[in-house]
């Protein structure tokens, strides 16, 4: 006890001093000008090509910025770079913006953007990914005056313009190149974006104050704090105290009260779908037996069973009842409308008596027990749709037991093959890009199929997207695209169940909020309320 | 000579602690499923991507050589980088724990007082209308899930009346070189409403236990005695009662704070309050094992620590204790 006494009063007078220095900004957060948001996204690190994911690539986007912007149809939208032409089958010229400059004050040239691919291409080591695909096809990159990029790729790569709408641009050190502990470690991350980086809490929280020197105009908030918020019920709350102006990921079942609480609700489809896949592959599968327990030759691989169980699939329920009307019934990869996508693909009512006698025609007059696989907590409606689907295809006599799991384990077991049938869900920049990497027959070589986990081949429609993937981004690629979609579909490969709608919540500060169908939060999405 | 042979001992078993809690989690968290898919995002990477992130995190090699690696790596201080920050593990488990420290230390400031308090008057006056109040309230308190508390102290204290914030830390100030909230009114205005959601069980089975002990020494001989030698109620209540009942308590005290510290996840994930808990589930679910494990060594660590400050505790307590030894 000696210890304590000539040091307690010091401690004490510390204390009281600070709590009386820590007062004086008691609400900081209400000064005028900030701009505070609720996210479900959880920035994992400040390494702007560690991982392609939303999480990440959402937040970041405030600070870096992209050559190519996808506007809100997802059309092709002049970034950094103003312009950008085919100089032949194999070469591209990007023109860039002129007098951009980084945070640092460091002007922004062709160097960079030459930086930021070599980056991704030769040096990011894995586990950081996702991006290098998108560079995988580039023979040599080229600065032939400050203002212009060349790129030369090994084959014709119509698509680079929409792949450059997913790699942030960096600043080229004065020496050797940045790994990720180096940005993650002080080092503040180095942009171009509308707003600087001032500090970051793992898992907590994200700071930003507006860049004066912005080349597209002064941005509208003079600061904007990200609170990371996982629980959807404590972000509902956040927004209905008036803590944070925007809350993202709203559960549908929680707009009606938010509403009655003064709130505003922003909603769009998202550009991504979910679905039910079949494993058409394997001659017998795990879970799928006759009524009486014992195994059966695989029935996915006849199209009449596909056809059977998606003409008893309810999507109706799916969207009205477990989305809340917040979300569309599909019948492609992506909400018609959306470049790409097919105006003759709509989703169908379901009819129990035809997808019996297709039953029945396919030799399962009795049906059969299958499990019936997904992730729980992943997706919107997830674990629900399973058991809604189960319901729907119990009536054509398929007995089918939903199975969640939480999407690791969910993940570990279908890499496993311990899944006949399962519900997933998949999400690109356009049509072309889910139906190259889930329904194109799996070739390594080629990187097709990589979500392809139901092995399904069709080489009409390879041949298709080939031929569709070969033409320039515009009518005539949508037009081919649309075109394979309808012939893939007819086949039922997977069933397209719905595309949920991206939810967020916004206070009486904002004035408006614009989503994007790729589903990201920032400060650049909302208006401030005039005052 | 025999406090050096007790503390060996007391360390040696912590040490084999250490080891079985490492192998059951190490083998738990690899059982669970491949964390690979929580770092390369599965919809749209390649099986080129998945192949390489596996070699790249070691997941390739077979659990027996990943464990003796991690111990390796242990033994000469370092958790390993977590996989989806890309941070040293062990320095994320330290940078949390301080929010985790002054919630867990703060709603122990409130229950601990309370409960012995509560518990001692309603064991004198057993029977009467405020034991029985006392009773009733504390067998709800205790059997009310964790995360209603929470989600109806967010209603009535912030939703309803909005006094308080309903989540989040608040401001912090520096100290020590740790952020803490409750040194700024703004961050104390945060802590409040979470430590009152993992102090209200607490006082409830403090009072319990201060209460039945209460009354059981209240009819042994000697506070008799002392009753028939005069002494006030209120000084052999606080002189004498609560000495002798002050064992079990601080046991209970040292297990509970231990458990807030490492699993008040309900409360800080409803909360969002950044702490231990919350990472450790967050981690969990994405499979991220080096912080995981690390998370698990610090809270194993400090459950013995709080164990050995406990029965240390006894000593200055229970002059029994201090003569036995």
């Amino acid at each position: 006890m000696k210890l304590g006494s000539p040091f307690r009063p010091r401690l004490l007078s510390a204390l009281l001093i600070s709590i009386f220095l820590g007062s004086a900004p008691a609400t900081p957060a209400q000064e005028r000008g900030e701009l505070r948001i609720a996210t479900s996204y959880k920035l994992m690190t400040l390494d702007p090509q560690y991982a392609n994911l939303n999480e990440n690539t959402s937040l970041l986007s405030h600070i870096y910025e992209r050559l190519v912007y996808q506007d809100e149809n997802l059309e092709l939208k002049p970034g950094l770079a103003t312009s950008w032409r085919p100089l032949s089958d194999t070469q591209w010229a990007f023109k860039l913006r002129d007098k951009v400059r980084f945070h640092d004050g460091s002007a922004f040239d062709a160097d960079d953007v030459v930086y930021t691919i070599e980056r991704i291409r030769d040096f990011l080591k894995p586990p950081s990914g996702g991006f290098r695909s998108y560079v995988s096809g580039i023979k040599s990159v080229s600065a032939p005056d400050p203002l212009t990029v060349l790129i030369e790729t090994d084959g014709a790569v119509p698509n680079l313009p929409l792949f450059f709408s997913s790699l942030f641009v960096m600043n080229r050190p004065s020496e050797g190149v940045e790994t990720t502990e180096d940005l993650n470690a002080g080092h503040p991350p180095n942009g171009t974006g509308p707003y600087r980086f001032e500090s970051w809490s793992s898992g907590e929280s994200l700071r930003l104050a507006r860049n004066d020197d912005y080349w597209g105009g002064k941005p509208a908030w003079s600061k904007v704090t990200f609170r990371v918020i996982e629980n959807p019920a404590a972000r509902v709350a956040a927004l209905s105290t008036g803590e944070v102006d925007v809350a993202d990921a709203i559960p549908a079942r929680d707009v009606a009260s938010l509403k009655e609480r003064g709130a505003r609700v922003a909603s769009v489809g998202a550009a991504r779908v979910n679905f039910v896949q079949f494993d058409v592959a394997r001659d017998t599968l795990p879970g799928v037996t006759d009524k009486s327990g014992e195994p059966i030759a695989n029935p996915f691989k006849n199209p009449l069973v596909r056809r059977a169980l998606t003409l008893a699939t309810d999507r109706g329920i799916l969207v009205d009842k477990i989305l809340a009307g917040y979300g569309t019934a599909a019948a492609q990869v992506f909400p018609n409308g959306l470049p790409g996508t097919s105006a003759k693909l709509l989703p169908e009512a379901p009819n129990y008596d035809e997808a019996k006698m297709l039953l029945a025609k396919a030799g399962f007059p009795d049906g059969f027990n299958l499990v019936l696989a997904g992730p729980a907590g992943r997706y919107p409606g997830d674990a629900e749709s399973l058991q809604a689907v189960a319901q729907s295809w119990a009536r054509i006599g398929v007995n089918a037991q939903p199975a969640a799991a939480p999407f690791s384990v969910f993940n570990t077991k279908r890499a496993a093959g311990d899944y006949g049938v399962w519900y997933g869900g998949t999400s690109g920049e356009a049509v072309d890009i889910i139906l190259h990497t889930l329904l194109a027959s799996p070739d390594p070589e080629r990187g097709t199929g990589a979500l392809n986990f139901g092995k399904y081949r069709n080489e009409a429609f390879d041949a298709m997207l080939a031929r569709a993937e070969s033409i320039a981004v515009g009518p005539e690629r949508n037009a081919a695209l649309a075109q394979a979609t309808e012939l893939v579909m007819a086949d039922q490969p997977i069933i397209p169940l719905y595309h949920f709608h991206h939810i967020v919540g916004y206070g009486s500060r904002i004035g408006s909020y614009v989503l994007h169908p790729r589903g990201w939060t920032t400060a650049m999405q909302t208006l401030p309320a005039m005052e | 000579m025999g406090m050096i042979s007790v503390a060996l001992g007391r360390l040696g078993q912590a040490f084999l602690l250490l080891i079985a809690m490492s192998l059951i989690g190490f083998i738990g968290i690899h059982s669970v499923g491949n964390p690979v898919f929580n770092v390369v995002n599965i919809e749209t990477a390649t099986p080129e991507d998945i192949h390489a992130a596996t070699i790249a995190l070691g997941l390739d090699q077979p659990i027996w050589r990943q464990y003796l690696a991690f111990i390796g790596n242990v033994v000469s201080g370092n958790f390993g980088t977590s996989y989806i920050y890309h941070l040293p593990a062990f320095e994320l488990v330290m940078s949390k724990l301080p929010a985790t420290l002054e919630l867990a230390s703060i709603a122990m400031l409130i229950a601990a007082p309370l409960g012995t308090g509560l518990g001692l008057l309603a064991g004198r006056r057993s029977g009467t209308l405020f034991d029985r109040t006392l009773v009733k309230a504390s067998v709800s308190a205790l059997s009310i899930p964790s995360f209603w508390l929470a989600m109806m102290l967010i209603l009535v204290g912030a939703i309803l009346t909005g006094w308080l914030p309903s989540g989040g830390r608040g401001s912090t100030a520096s100290f020590l070189g740790q952020e803490w909230s409750f040194l700024t009114a703004n961050g104390l205005w945060h802590l409040v409403l979470p430590a009152l959601a993992l102090a209200i069980p607490n006082i409830a089975l403090i009072a319990r236990l201060s209460r039945s002990g209460t009354i059981e020494v209240e009819n042994l001989d000697f506070t008799r005695f002392c009753r028939a030698k005069g002494l006030s109620a209120r000084r052999i209540l606080f002189r004498h009662t609560l000495p002798n009942i002050s064992v079990p308590i601080v046991t209970i005290i040292g297990l509970q704070f231990g458990g807030m510290l490492a699993f008040a996840v309900v409360v800080e994930t409803i909360f969002s309050w950044p702490g231990v808990g919350k990472l450790l589930i967050d981690s969990i679910q994405l499979l991220d094992r080096p912080v995981v494990m690390a998370t698990l060594t610090v809270i194993a660590v400090a459950f013995v620590a709080l164990n050995a400050l406990v029965d240390l505790f006894y000593a200055v307590l229970d002059p029994r204790v201090r003569l036995s030894s």
